[in-house]
């Protein structure tokens, strides 16, 4: 190395640089999941809305008396009224691009995705990247939007129907809540609770159609499962991710231990 | 019997399969070369420690595209710097950057003599001097290279530049470097 070149690094090695700060430290402590730390006073729990829709839906009947299927339009929460003995069929699938054909929003990136909302959007690293993105932004999406991730094959997962598609990932801000998507499942679908990196989720065998979570705004989500298959479902630190594939329940949580 | 220290394959095969320890190794092992690069871009102890915790942060979500068994270091660097850059243009606010040398700074450990020492200090003073007079473009090249000791590749991720215009920079760069100097020895 020539003698300015040499002088150049030996100065640099005599530079007063501020100290480097514990940024592994940090970065750690944001990727980890804390649970309970940020828990809601309990008058903002979702069981409290809930009880409150109840009431307010009982006293409106005590008081007028009306259909309940009015009440459930004043107050929507259908969810609250509706049981399911006979599965839906899933109908044929239109033709088109396969966000339009299961309704996933438009299509398009990543970095496009995560422009577009304001939640960190997480990707399983034991899949790798998605095949294509969606986005749902409101008034057709939940508060804050939805984002769907589409993996069309991996090794060792069979393609869900008439889809071609592998594992669908989606992703909104919000809660879930037991009480409401439990009453959507028909006879021959098992609902169990889960725990995946210490988040509350559950594991929904047989074939779910239908799921209900709260978005972000506090409203009611009803939704049709997209590949009507076996799904794992996870309140991940304020982001429910749906996980929806041919998959076992320990493929299904190693991929959702992979979120990141 | 002291452990082997685990390759950087290992721990990023770890960390992609969702290991949080294995990611915070990562970034213990970069923090400081990624920390000083976004200095140099921000000129700012701040700004540089919020974009390389910001980057890093990125590079963990992107875990899944980084290539197994590629450098780690040009990849990290990349998107640190990225970040940093963000925040100077976001910011709107252009610091200009003083580097100086390290108040513990003792060239009699190596001079022959306290006169020998007192002229290295002097002329680091006055290499380093000049180096500040660069222009940025200039500057930013040179202090990834020598003082970071970043290699090519490194530093044309670093800048977001190709690793020819970081050679023709830096010869440029090395170029105006020697005309001062020369100025400056036929002025004494």
């Amino acid at each position: 190395m020539p003698e300015l070149e040499q002088e150049l690094v030996a100065l640099g090695r005599e530079l007063a640089w501020p100290s480097t700060p514990a940024i592994a430290t940090a970065v750690r402590s944001r990727i980890t999941p804390r649970p309970g730390v940020l828990r809601a006073p309990w008058y903002q729990s979702r069981w409290a809305l809930a009880a409150a829709a109840l009431i307010i839906a009982v006293t409106a009947l005590l008081a007028y008396n009306p259909t309940r299927e009015a009440i459930a339009d004043w107050v929507n929460v259908h969810v609250l009224f509706q049981r399911v003995n006979v599965l839906p069929t899933p109908s044929p699938q239109p033709p088109g691009p396969l966000g339009k054909r299961l309704g996933l929003g438009a299509q398009t990136t990543l970095a496009g995705a995560a422009n577009d909302v304001t939640w960190h959007i997480e990707i399983p690293t034991s899949l790798g990247s998605p095949d294509e993105v969606y986005l749902e932004l409101p008034p057709g999406g939940p508060a804050l939007g939805e984002v769907t991730l589409v993996y069309s094959t991996r090794p060792g997962i069979p393609v869900a129907g008439e889809t071609g598609v592998a594992v669908l990932i989606t992703e909104a801000r919000g809660g879930i809540n037991d009480q409401f998507f439990g009453k959507m499942l028909g006879p021959g679908t098992n609902l169990e609770e889960v725990t995946v990196r210490g988040h509350h989720g559950y594991w929904v065998s047989g074939s779910p159609h239908q799921f209900v979570f709260i978005d972000a705004s506090g409203t009611i989500k009803y939704e049709t499962m997209r590949l009507a298959t076996n799904t794992l479902i996870l309140d991940d630190g304020g982001t429910v991710v749906r996980v929806e594939g041919n998959l076992t329940k320990a493929r299904a949580i190693e991929i959702a231990t992979s979120l990141g | 019997m002291e452990g082997r220290p685990e390759e950087d394959s290992e721990l990023f095969a770890r960390a992609q399969r969702g290991d949080t320890a294995a990611y915070e190794e990562i970034v213990q092992r970069y923090q400081q070369v990624a920390f000083r690069t976004a200095y140099l871009i921000t000129s700012s102890a701040a700004e540089a420690e919020d974009a390389a915790q910001d980057g890093f942060m990125k590079a963990y979500r992107a875990l899944a595209r980084f290539r197994a068994g590629a450098d780690p270091r040009p990849w990290l660097l990349r998107i640190v710097a990225n970040e940093a850059r963000n925040r100077v243009r976001s910011s709107g606010r252009r610091h200009g950057l003083e580097l100086r040398l390290a108040d513990d700074f003792r060239p009699g450990d190596a001079a022959p003599s306290p006169e020998a020492a007192a002229v290295a200090s002097e002329d680091r003073q006055r290499l380093l001097a000049l180096v500040n007079a660069l222009s940025e473009e200039d500057r930013l090249v040179v202090s990834s290279r020598y003082f970071l000791e970043l290699s090519s590749e490194e530093t044309a991720a670093a800048l977001g530049i190709p690793e020819g215009t970081v050679k023709s920079r830096l010869s440029r760069a090395l170029a105006r470097l020697r005309t001062s100097m020369d100025e400056e020895a036929s002025r004494a």
